[in-house]
This record gives structure tokens, C-alpha cells and sequence, in this order.
């Protein structure tokens, strides 16, 4: 393989997409282009906004269709040079396998969270298994694909999401006032409120705030995000008797989104369904304390408790007080501790060795 | 012989590993190195090591492990014995090499700094090591080609860890106990579990004959640097005569044996009624080796029957001068320590009882090293299997070619003689696994056979098992290139697959309990080397019969004539009192050496229940 390849990205979203899966796709391509790819073309399935440029990338209009992405992706493999095949999401890995085989070229799979949990088609898994490398955001996705993949599991890397440079700690204070919250503690979770899938633990929140207020907290449950299960949680919180401590903020662009981070007291997400978590992260890096469930792709955010805090189901109420009793850790420290570990320079290093490893193994 | 183990935080999202998981790893190993014990961390503290030592070669404590090399760039913990190394020794202090010790351990320091990986083909003997390089900050892993020594390995993607036990990798309390459904299948395919897999996904071994790199971009593929086929299609290129044939073994063996009697400490051996271990016995003393003690394993039933061992055994010891410790077991003494062999054994296998017990009466004599004749009946054409496997091969390969006519014939009879199909289920297999070497050779060693699989575990496991392990597959590739001849093929398969993960296997875990270095001078690349061109064309009992006229004064001829007519030992009558009463799907036929086998698997697999619970022994 040529040490400058040309990869075809095969995504759901990229550049003007929305979400987790969209920011890891335009961070990773934007770190290959970075360490030397002569050309990345991606093929979307949907950009609803409007798709950033990027000079070394060129994104081609988004197919939604099932067959007009497969003809248009078969298209393009076949009048451009591919060297690589990267697949951004496991359900169209069979489409990347075949594509990847026409073309003699090396094949990336991307494991995000639960899309590769549970065990797949067996037309999904066999594409799996083909793949050259398999890459995954966390520990937790890496050993659930390989409980269903036969693999090498060297051949199973773990690409941890990273955190944007612009997450970074201010003056917590004025953030607050801002929000208007009269001196209330503000816990603040960020994600979509989805009716399908209700992992975000949104529900936990709100049923925590009744045991906090009666050990003396005052707090404030922020909620950022937009999504058809609000309105459920709205009557959750009128039910708890808790309303108004709870306030819906609906989906922020990027510098309400940083101050409200700023704002917060503690970030508190305790989903169950975390393929990784990068809210922990811009929180941490916003200076803010992040508390998850111990489990899943959280433990990797949370850095095994030593950037952020992990707790079980039942002791999430006694560790938010537990908290929220403490002095709010430095913010400087804590994002300097997290742009280390997560920040876009070890990102384009894990970058580079996915190249690096393609390169060996051709 | 030691225990090593180490800890690599390769990625950059990873926490620097903690003292505490290397220090629990390590001292799970304790019996496998009671001398001493050592630790080392990187400066960044991202990668340690850590070392139990059995002293063997250079006692004194400047030859202590983790050993850095004198400029501080390489640190090694290796486990194994390095037999060249007097040689290899002798070539690096021409080239102006300053050695500190007299160990081959910093020999290992010295070529890998010279020659870097490729320094695994200079090597002879049984190795795992690691080699950390502070400079390029990434660390080599290698293997022996026969897999003498084990070396087990986990990476959860951020931090890589390897020890030299399974057990002991778990015990650092960071590795997932998920199960592995390829090694499952695997044991109750073989008896054993077939590397690379173990009984947790988490845990592989890194395959014999295999190097391995780790560094920032995690752990590569391991990489084959030797293979047994390899080397035996090489001799086949070059065929001798079959009247070369006994005196191409005695010097093969001769000088084996010359090279493992290297040691600062007495090297015993351990002898049956049987050729290979008396053989070895006679080389020691053409070696030059004074003062050898033989140690025999007797059984008390046996006592004064023509089924007793140890009166032949004492022949050979008084017809090679050396002085005999005969050990007696009992029923008693074998249901007592089931519960610590159980504990012992570092992943389930049917075998290796035997072994425990004449480690252990080694340990008792004082010895720390002995020599021991495994593998003779691999490399010289000793089992059953030399002649069985190409027999099917023959009579029912073209039948087996038919598609579908095994699964047939045995889905029919299945129905119409279900009680035959139970009490002779690898009959039923002869049409479905014949046609190729992997089929007959699986149908051979087999304790249960594929199609039995779903009957004694879930069968969703049993599926998903056998699609990971790909067993038949396996078998084939260690044919690869072919071997040349029928005697080269059955060779490979019982060296590469029983041998390998059973026989050494429990070599290992049986001796290192008692704190015993096992060493095989039969199992030996070189001497393969030595006998690859002699192999095709050793015939039934050719081999052995070579091996006993090996030494200058060759072995009894009662010894010959009585190997032929095997021996018997009680301890499969004892484990048949314990797992007497199974489940009809394991087998109706507790007589049945094959279907006690099949129980005892179950047992060990179950080993922690077993070990737990009173056991009330029977009558034999």
C-alpha cells in the first residue's frame, strides 16, 4: 500500500451531520489528511446541515436510500483509486467488504456502541471478520465485538473519541448567573432524548433530585438536547414533584453549549448505553466534574475514575451528594488532565498508527 | 525455569498500570520460582515486569531477573533454558561482548541488542522471555518452537499484560473472565486446550515457534519464526536409508542430551519401565554425567505383580550406575491431593496426573531438575496413531471424499442402533473424517468428536465454538508445507497439537507446582533437524528399537520387550471410582478407557466443585 492512500469513506454522516458518530468521523478523517492521505472521499448517508468545507476531504452529496448509496458507492470505488475502505457505521459493512474486495484494498470497520453489541447479521459479521483493521471508541465495544467476531484481536484497535481544543474552563460563576438559577447547585447531562432508546439516564437524574434536595442540596437539573422523549421526561419530573428543578434547554450550538458545560456544578450522564461518551469529555475539559455508570464505554471516558467518577445504579444519588459536598476540583487541572489524554494531539498519533499498522500489514 | 510476567499501558488513554496487579500476578507464580523474586518499571512507569526465579544456571543474585543490560536500554525476564548458551557465550565474547554473569540469561540481553528479533533462530532450548527496549519503548515477545514453555498473553485494547500462567494473569484482578466458546470446544475436542485460545477470551497464548511486538500502536500479530513441517520437509528432500537410522539417532540424541545436562545444579531423571527415559538415562552417562538419580513412580496395587515398573526401572538404573528413589503412590494419596492438582492445573486437561506425582517425588528428593523422555513417541513413531491414521487414510479415504455419505451413515445408524452409536461414537466418524490427515488424525486423538458436542454443552457454544476454533482447519495448516511422508505427517500432528498442548503443557504446570524444572532432551529442534532426512522411513518399533541401542551400553532387551507390551497404570481405575456415575450423554460404558476419559473431563472441567466437595473413594 502506498504510504500517501486514497481511502473512500463509507458513512452515515460526516461534515454537517449531527452527534457523536458525525464529529468522530470529521476528527479522524481530518487527522488522516492530516498524516499524509492523498485523498479522502466520503459518501454520507445524510448531512442535514450545511457541510463545513474541508480542503483536503471532499464529501459527496448524501444518498438516504439503501440502493442509491450502494450504486453511488460502487460508482465511485470504481472511477476513483481506493486504497482503503473505511466503513463508519457495521451496518454497511457487507457493502465496504465487497467494495474493498473489487478493489484489492485494504478494509477499516468502525465500531461506535450499541450498533456492535449485540451479535449482527451474518452477512454483518462476515465483513466484520474480513476486515483488516476493526477500530473502536472504547475497551467495552472492542471486547463485545470480539465476542461475536472471529478476529485476531490484535487487529482490533481501540480509537478513543477526542475533545475540540474550544472546551475549555472559565468563570464558572458568571456562567451560572447567566442561567439565571438563583444560587442553585447545576447538575447537567447533554444528549438526545431518544424514545428508543432511553439509556441516557435522564430518568435517574430526575429521580435522584428528590434524595438530594432532602440532604440539603439545592440543585438544578439542566438538560441539554433535543429528541421525542421529552416530553415523557417532563411529565417524570412533574410526577417526582421536581419540575421546577428541571429545565429542558433543548439542543445548543457550540458556545451556549460550552458555557452551559462551564456552568454546571457536575456533569452527571449515567447512561447505560455509552459506546464512549465524549459529553464526559468536553465537560472535564470545560472544567466541570463528569460522573457516569460504571460501566460500558463510560469507564474509558471517566478514564477508570481518574479524570471523571464512576458509580454503580444504585449508589448514584449518595456519590452526586458525595460530590456536590466536595470542593469543585481545579479546572484548569482537570482539563489540562483531559486534553492529555483525549486532547487532538493523541487522537492524530492513534490516527497515525491505524495508518501505520495498514502500511505493515501490506 | 521461573515465572515471568509483565504489564505494557501502550496507549496513550491508559492509566499507568499499578504495583499491586504486577505483585499479584507474580506471586500467583510463586511455586514456579521459590528462590527469588524481582521487579522493574520503566521510568514513566508504563511498563513492568516482573520475575519468580527458580535458580538453575549462575545461582548468585547478580544473575537476579528483571536483568537490564549494562547501558540500561534492554531489561529482560525470561523463562526457560537457553542450552547453546556456551556456545552462543563463546561467539559474543570474540566479537569484544563484556559479560557480568555467568547466566544465559544476560546471553539473551547480548544478541537481542546485536541481532534484534531475528536472535530467536540462535537460539536452542525451551524460552519465553520478554525484552523491553527503553529506547524505542516497545517491547518483543518470544516463544519456543515446540512450545515447551508457556507464555500467555491479554490486551484490552489501552494495556497489554502476559504471564507465564493463565491463572496467575487472572489473579491480577484486571482480565475479564469471559469465557472463550473456542476453547471450550477445543477441550472437549482434544482434552486439552488448543492454543492459541484458552477457556477466556480475554487470555491467548502466544503460539510456540512465535515472536510478538508491542509498542504505542498496540500488540502486532504474532509471527512464526520456526516450523516443525518445515523442517521435516526438508529431511524428506534428503531421505536416508533405514540401515542410517541407529546411528543418526544415537548421535542425534547423544548430543540432546549433552546439551540439556547444562545446569549449576544436579540434573535427575525421571524413569519408567519404558525406552525413552531409560535410553536418556544411558546417554547421561555417555555424556559424562556421575552421580545421577533416577526417580521412579510405583504403585502400591502393582506391588510384587508382573504390572510393577520399578524392578526393570532398577535394572536399568543398576546397568547405568545410577542410584534409584522409587516413590510409591496410593489411592489414598492420589484422592488427598486431587484437590491441589486440580488447582495446579493451569487450564483443564484429561492428563497429567502422573506427572504431579513424580514431580512430586522429585521435589521430595531434593531435585531440582530432571530429565524426562517426553516426546520420544512422537519423534520416533512410538504411538498407535503412526499406524492408525494413515490405515484410515487408506481404507476410507475415498468414501469419506463422498459428499454427505458420512453424515448419512451415521445419521442412520444413529437411528436404527442408537446404542451402538453411543458406545462407539468414533466408529460412527470413520466416514465422515478419513478423508483428509486433520479428519483421521481428530477421529484419533478425538475425545469427543464434533457432531457429540451439542449433547454435552450448550449448543449455541458448541456452534459458536467450532466456527472460532475451525478445528480441522487448524490441524491442516500445521501441515504446511506438507511434511513428505506418513511418519513425517503424524509427527507434526502429535508434536504440534498433543504434545504440545497437552503433554507439555502439563509437564509445565505438574513440575513448576512442585517447583521442578521438567527438561525434555526428545523435544529438540536441532535433534529434529538431526533425524528429519531418517523419519520417512522409520518403520513400526524401528524407532524405539534405535533409541535403546542410543547408549554406549544399550538398554536391556527385557526393557525393548516389555515396552512393546505396554504398561498399565492404576490411576485411570481411580479416577474412574471418582467419575464413575455421569450423565448417559457422556457415555453408558464406564469400562471404557475412552469413555472414563470422557468423565474425568468433565470432572476437571468442573475442577473447582471437585476440589471442593469430600470425595468418597471406591474399590477399585
Amino acid at each position: 500500500m502506498r504510504s500517501s492512500p486514497a481511502m473512500l469513506a463509507l458513512v452515515t454522516d460526516a461534515y454537517g451531520g449531527r452527534g457523536g458518530i458525525a464529529q468522530y468521523n470529521r476528527d479522524f478523517f481530518g487527522a488522516l489528511a492530516e498524516v499524509g492521505f492523498s485523498s479522502i472521499t466520503v459518501l454520507p448517508r445524510q448531512a442535514p446541515d450545511f457541510p463545513a468545507m474541508y480542503e483536503t476531504v471532499e464529501q459527496l452529496p448524501a444518498r438516504a436510500g439503501r440502493i442509491a448509496y450502494s450504486v453511488a458507492a460502487v460508482r465511485t470505488a470504481l472511477f476513483r483509486t481506493v486504497d482503503i475502505v473505511f466503513c463508519g457505521h457495521l451496518f454497511m459493512a457487507p457493502l465496504a467488504a465487497l467494495i474493498a474486495r473489487l478493489k484489492g484494498a485494504k478494509l477499516i470497520i468502525q465500531a461506535h456502541g450499541i450498533e456492535a453489541w449485540p451479535r449482527p447479521s451474518r452477512i454483518q459479521r462476515t465483513a466484520t471478520e474480513r476486515a483488516d483493521l476493526v477500530l473502536c471508541v472504547s475497551r467495552h465495544t472492542r471486547a463485545a465485538v470480539l465476542s461475536w467476531a472471529a478476529i485476531a484481536p490484535d487487529r482490533v484497535l481501540v480509537v478513543p473519541n477526542t475533545v475540540r481544543e474550544v472546551f475549555t474552563p472559565s468563570d464558572a460563576a458568571t456562567q451560572s448567573a447567566a442561567l439565571a438559577v438563583g444560587g442553585k447547585r447545576i447538575l447537567l447531562t447533554v444528549g438526545r432524548m431518544d424514545s428508543r432508546e432511553r439509556y441516557k439516564g435522564h430518568d435517574r437524574v430526575i429521580a435522584a433530585i428528590p434524595h438530594l434536595v432532602a440532604k440539603g442540596h439545592d440543585v438544578c437539573y439542566m438538560v441539554v438536547g433535543e429528541g421525542d422523549d421529552r416530553t415523557r421526561l417532563e411529565a417524570l419530573a412533574r410526577y417526582a414533584g421536581v419540575s421546577d428543578r428541571v429545565r429542558f434547554l433543548g439542543a445548543q450550538g457550540l458556545p451556549t453549549l460550552i458555557d452551559s458545560y462551564r456552568a454546571a456544578d457536575l456533569f452527571v450522564m449515567p447512561s447505560t448505553g455509552e459506546g464512549f461518551g465524549v459529553s464526559f469529555l468536553e465537560a472535564m475539559a470545560s472544567g466541570t466534574p463528569a460522573l457516569g455508570l460504571d460501566i460500558a464505554g463510560a469507564k474509558d471516558a471517566l478514564a477508570d475514575g481518574e479524570l471523571g467518577t464512576g458509580a454503580s445504579e444504585a449508589e448514584l444519588s449518595a456519590t452526586i451528594s458525595r460530590i456536590l459536598d466536595q470542593p469543585k476540583p481545579d479546572s484548569v487541572d482537570l482539563s489540562t488532565a483531559v486534553h492529555a489524554r483525549f486532547g487532538r494531539k493523541q487522537f492524530a498519533k492513534n490516527s497515525l498508527n491505524v495508518l501505520n499498522r495498514l502500511i505493515e500489514t501490506a | 525455569m521461573c515465572g515471568i510476567n509483565g504489564i505494557f499501558a501502550f496507549h496513550s488513554a491508559s492509566s499507568p498500570p499499578q504495583d499491586t496487579e504486577l505483585f499479584k500476578t507474580r506471586e500467583a507464580m510463586r511455586s514456579r520460582g521459590p528462590d527469588g523474586s524481582g521487579a522493574w518499571w520503566s521510568l514513566d512507569r508504563r511498563c513492568g515486569l516482573g520475575h519468580r526465579r527458580l535458580s538453575i544456571i549462575d545461582l548468585s543474585d547478580r544473575a537476579a531477573q528483571p536483568m537490564t543490560s549494562e547501558d540500561g536500554r534492554f531489561v529482560v525476564v525470561f523463562n526457560g533454558e537457553i542450552y547453546n548458551y556456551p556456545q552462543l557465550r563463546t561467539e559474543l565474547e570474540t566479537d569484544g561482548v563484556h559479560f557480568r554473569t555467568t547466566s544465559d540469561t544476560e546471553a539473551l540481553l547480548h544478541l537481542y541488542a546485536r541481532h534484534g528479533g531475528e536472535m530467536v533462530h540462535r537460539l536452542r532450548g525451551m524460552f519465553a522471555f520478554a525484552i523491553w527496549d527503553q529506547v524505542q519503548r516497545r517491547l518483543f515477545l518470544a516463544r519456543d518452537p515446540y512450545g515447551i514453555k508457556p507464555l500467555y498473553t491479554a490486551n484490552d485494547g489501552w494495556t497489554f499484560r502476559f504471564a507465564s500462567q493463565v491463572k496467575a494473569l487472572l489473579a491480577g484482578g484486571q482480565i475479564s473472565r469471559d469465557p472463550e466458546p473456542a476453547g471450550v470446544v477445543g477441550f472437549h475436542l482434544f482434552g486439552s486446550v488448543p492454543e492459541p485460545f484458552t477457556l477466556y477470551r480475554d487470555i491467548r497464548s502466544l503460539p510456540a515457534g512465535h515472536t510478538q511486538w508491542v509498542d504505542a500502536a498496540g500488540p502486532r500479530e504474532p509471527k512464526p519464526f520456526s516450523s516443525l513441517a518445515e523442517v521435516l520437509a526438508k529431511g524428506a528432500a534428503t531421505p536416508v536409508l533405514a540401515a542410517e537410522i541407529p546411528e543418526r539417532v544415537r548421535d542425534g540424541v547423544l548430543d540432546s542430551v549433552g546439551a540439556h545436562l547444562l545446569a549449576d545444579v544436579e540434573v535427575g531423571v525421571f524413569l519408567s519401565a519404558g525406552v525413552d527415559s531409560g535410553a536418556l538415562l544411558g546417554c547421561m552417562r555417555d555424556a559424562g554425567y556421575r552421580e545421577i538419580r533416577a526417580v521412579t513412580l510405583a504403585f502400591e496395587e502393582f506391588h510384587g505383580t508382573s504390572e510393577d515398573e520399578a524392578p526393570l526401572a532398577a535394572q536399568v538404573c543398576e546397568r547405568y550406575d545410577a542410584r534409584h528413589v522409587v516413590r510409591h503412590l496410593s489411592q489414598q494419596e492420589f484422592v488427598q491431593d486431587l484437590p491441589a492438582i486440580l488447582e495446579a492445573m493451569d487450564q483443564p486437561s484429561i492428563d497429567g496426573v502422573n506427572t504431579w506425582f513424580v514431580s512430586k517425588a522429585a521435589k521430595e528428593a531434593g531435585l531440582k531438575v530432571v530429565i524426562s523422555g517426553l516426546g520420544g513417541d512422537e519423534l520416533l513413531g512410538g504411538y498407535p496413531s503412526f499406524v492408525d491414521v494413515p490405515r484410515w487414510r487408506r481404507r476410507f479415504g475415498a468414501l469419506a471424499g463422498v459428499p454427505g455419505l458420512g453424515l448419512f451413515v451415521r445419521t442412520l445408524i444413529g437411528r436404527v442402533a442408537p446404542a451402538f452409536s453411543q458406545a462407539r461414537p468414533k466408529a460412527l466418524g470413520l466416514l465422515e473424517h478419513s478423508g483428509t490427515w486433520a479428519g483421521a488424525y481428530l477421529l484419533r486423538r478425538g475425545l469427543f468428536l464434533p457432531h457429540e458436542l451439542p449433547q454435552v454443552m450448550d449448543p449455541e457454544i458448541a456452534r459458536e465454538g467450532m466456527r472460532r476454533l475451525r478445528p480441522l482447519r487448524r490441524l491442516s495448516a500445521s501441515l504446511t508445507p506438507d511434511p513428505g511422508s506418513d511418519v513425517a505427517r503424524v509427527c507434526v500432528l502429535e508434536s504440534v497439537h498433543y504434545m504440545r498442548n497437552q503433554l507439555l503443557r502439563d509437564a509445565d504446570w505438574a513440575g513448576m507446582a512442585h517447583s521442578l524444572e521438567i527438561r525434555v532432551p526428545l523435544v529438540d529442534l536441532a535433534l529434529l533437524g538431526a533425524l528429519a532426512s531418517s523419519i520417512p522411513a522409520i518403520t513400526k518399533g524401528a524407532g524405539k528399537a534405535a533409541l535403546a541401542a542410543a547408549p554406549a551400553t544399550p538398554l536391556p532387551n527385557e526393557v525393548v520387550t516389555r515396552a512393546k507390551s505396554g504398561f498399565a497404570v492404576p490411576t485411570g481405575a481411580w479416577i474412574k471410582s471418582i467419575v464413575g456415575e455421569a450423565s448417559s450423554s457422556i457415555g453408558q460404558k464406564p469400562e471404557s478407557k475412552g469413555i472414563v476419559s470422557r468423565r474425568w473431563s468433565q470432572a476437571v472441567l468442573n475442577g473447582a466443585a471437585i476440589a471442593k466437595r469430600p470425595l468418597e473413594v471406591h474399590a477399585s
